[in-house]
């Protein structure tokens, strides 16, 4: 069990980290990097979300409340969803409800079998547990999915001749698709395969790392590394599956006819504006 | 319903109000609106005209894969919606201008189409199996392409020799319609002449042979249609 030879982070050491980041800039700016002031606005924002996000499951782990883990996972997911819609590009209009639905089921079937078959806290529901898995697995998704979203239908785009040629020889949707679907799901697992081959080799893998700092058995933090990262790894591909198998079809219409949806626009402020100064210019 | 006086027999092929329009910027564009074509068996059709008429929209509108077009298509009378989309374009099946060769070898590329579930039937029979490299090499020089080896990268292959290959592997299919898109586009006259052979021999066999080209009329079309302004007109006949 841990020993509590746990060693803090006081603000001094917050201070120094950020003191290494503004080094950081300051070079890219000798350098002419142009990363300086997107460095120094994502510390900020790193710092705000990871002290809140602590704040916030302190409170959910005194409280000890099983509605406002819930709650707490609601919002998790609602952000993922935001953040993979964020991230895949040339994706269509759309597609949320059908990346919500995928981030739940493989969510609900982490929870029950990671937390309630593997790890089995007690109560069923323990905030130190469940809240961090969905985290760490909502996060690992996110990216796959964002990866194969984008490249699913870039590929599609750039096949088209290969589709027309499927389609007219008789081929279904399915058919002329799945070379696009297979690639793209393969994409988005390679980052989860390559953590997996190197795990322990070349990196010591942020949770178990934490576990260790954290005064934990090595080997038991060994053990709970492996459980996630197998785990994550199955559910990665169950979520791109789930996902591009009702996705793909938004590439055709009725008749099995290919037509390319067109890629919704990155949603950003400027667009906002945009979108409010063309109406306005229809209007008058 | 149909407003046309029904003929004895069905043609083998009839489209009607055929309309294209495409979306543009600040408004649809009608390319041509509510055409009539017919092809019997065993007919070559021509069908030339100015770049942008829509000559492959119409083929396309045919095939039933073009997004932008309406229009109702009948193959010996039966209208395309009692087909699955698979069931119609196996029937009618369009061929388009760049041949895109999918597999490792020119006889992946020919057995692809037997890759696919319309062909399969409930047999789920190995596609190698159905069409053995022996069958497929003797095809192929049926068909004048004993140029090509079995065993070759489809990318390697020449301009004309892709041609003919994706030719032949729409023609193996057995369509009862070929809608061949400029396939002879960018060949040279011996290959050029060799496609449309291949096309002639398809008609003979009893398949509608429709093509779109520019290049001076061959001898081999029944019939010259030429699409301009949105119109499709018959231009002449030619000798066969």
């Amino acid at each position: 069990m841990a020993q509590h030879t746990y060693f803090t982070i006081d603000n001094i050491g917050l201070l120094i980290a950020a003191c290494m980041v503004m080094a950081a800039a300051g070079i890219s700016v000798l350098m002419k990097l142009d990363v300086a002031k997107s460095l120094v606005w994502s510390m900020a924002r790193a710092l705000i979300q990871l002290l809140v996000m602590g704040i916030i499951l302190e409170y959910v782990i005194r409280q000890h409340n099983v509605w406002l883990v819930i709650a707490l996972i609601g919002v998790m997911l609602v952000a993922a969803v935001q953040i993979t819609m964020s991230r895949a590009k040339g994706v269509p209009k759309g597609l949320v409800p059908i990346v919500l639905l995928s981030l739940v089921v493989t969510m609900l079937i982490m929870i029950s079998v990671v937390a309630e078959l593997i790890v089995r806290p007690h109560p069923w529901y323990a905030p130190q547990v469940v809240v961090p898995l969905t985290g760490m697995m909502l996060g690992n998704t996110v990216s796959a999915l964002a990866l194969a979203m984008s490249r699913f239908f870039e590929s599609m785009r750039e096949r088209y001749e290969e589709i027309g040629t499927l389609l007219a020889l008789g081929a279904t949707a399915w058919e002329a698709a799945r070379p696009s679907i297979i690639s793209s799901i393969r994409l988005g697992m390679l980052p989860t395969i390559a953590n997996l081959a190197s795990a322990g080799i070349v990196t010591i893998p942020g949770m178990m790392s934490g576990q260790i700092i954290a005064g934990g058995n090595p080997v038991d933090a060994a053990k709970y590394q492996f459980v996630i990262l197998t785990s994550f790894a199955s559910l990665t591909l169950l979520a791109g599956t789930i996902i591009l198998g009702l996705v793909y079809r938004r590439c055709f219409i009725s008749y099995d006819r290919y037509r390319m949806p067109d890629p919704a626009p990155a949603p950003s402020i400027r667009h906002l504006i945009g979108k409010r100064a063309s109406a306005r210019r229809r209007a008058s | 319903m149909s407003p046309n006086p029904t003929p004895p027999a069905p043609h083998l092929f009839e489209a009607t109000h055929v309309t294209a329009v495409m979306p543009q910027q600040g408004g649809d564009h009608t390319v041509f609106h509510d055409l009539s074509f017919h092809v019997d068996a065993g007919e070559v059709v021509d069908i030339t005209g100015p770049s942008g008429a829509g000559k492959s929209t119409l083929l396309t509108a045919f095939a039933r894969l073009n997004a932008h077009t309406t229009g109702i298509f009948t193959l010996d009378g039966k209208d395309s919606d009692s087909f699955t989309p698979q069931q119609w374009r196996v029937r009618v099946s369009y061929l388009p201008q760049t041949s895109t060769l999918i597999g490792e070898t020119v006889a992946d590329a020919i057995r692809l189409p037997w890759t696919l579930k319309i062909r399969q039937g409930e047999r789920k029979q190995d596609p190698a199996g159905m069409l053995t490299d022996e069958h497929i090499r003797q095809l192929l020089d049926d068909m004048g392409c004993a140029d090509i080896e079995l065993g070759r990268d489809p990318r390697e292959l020449s301009g004309g020799q892709s041609a003919r290959i994706a030719l032949a592997r729409t023609i193996l299919t057995k369509p009862q319609l070929l809608l061949a898109d400029e396939v002879d586009a960018g060949l040279d006259e011996d290959n050029a002449d060799k496609v449309a052979d291949l096309l002639k021999r398809a008609a003979s066999q009893g398949a509608g042979v429709v093509r779109i080209r520019h290049r001076a009329p061959d001898g081999r079309a029944n019939r010259i249609m030429v699409l301009k302004d949105g119109v499709l007109s018959e231009q002449g006949k030619g000798r066969n």
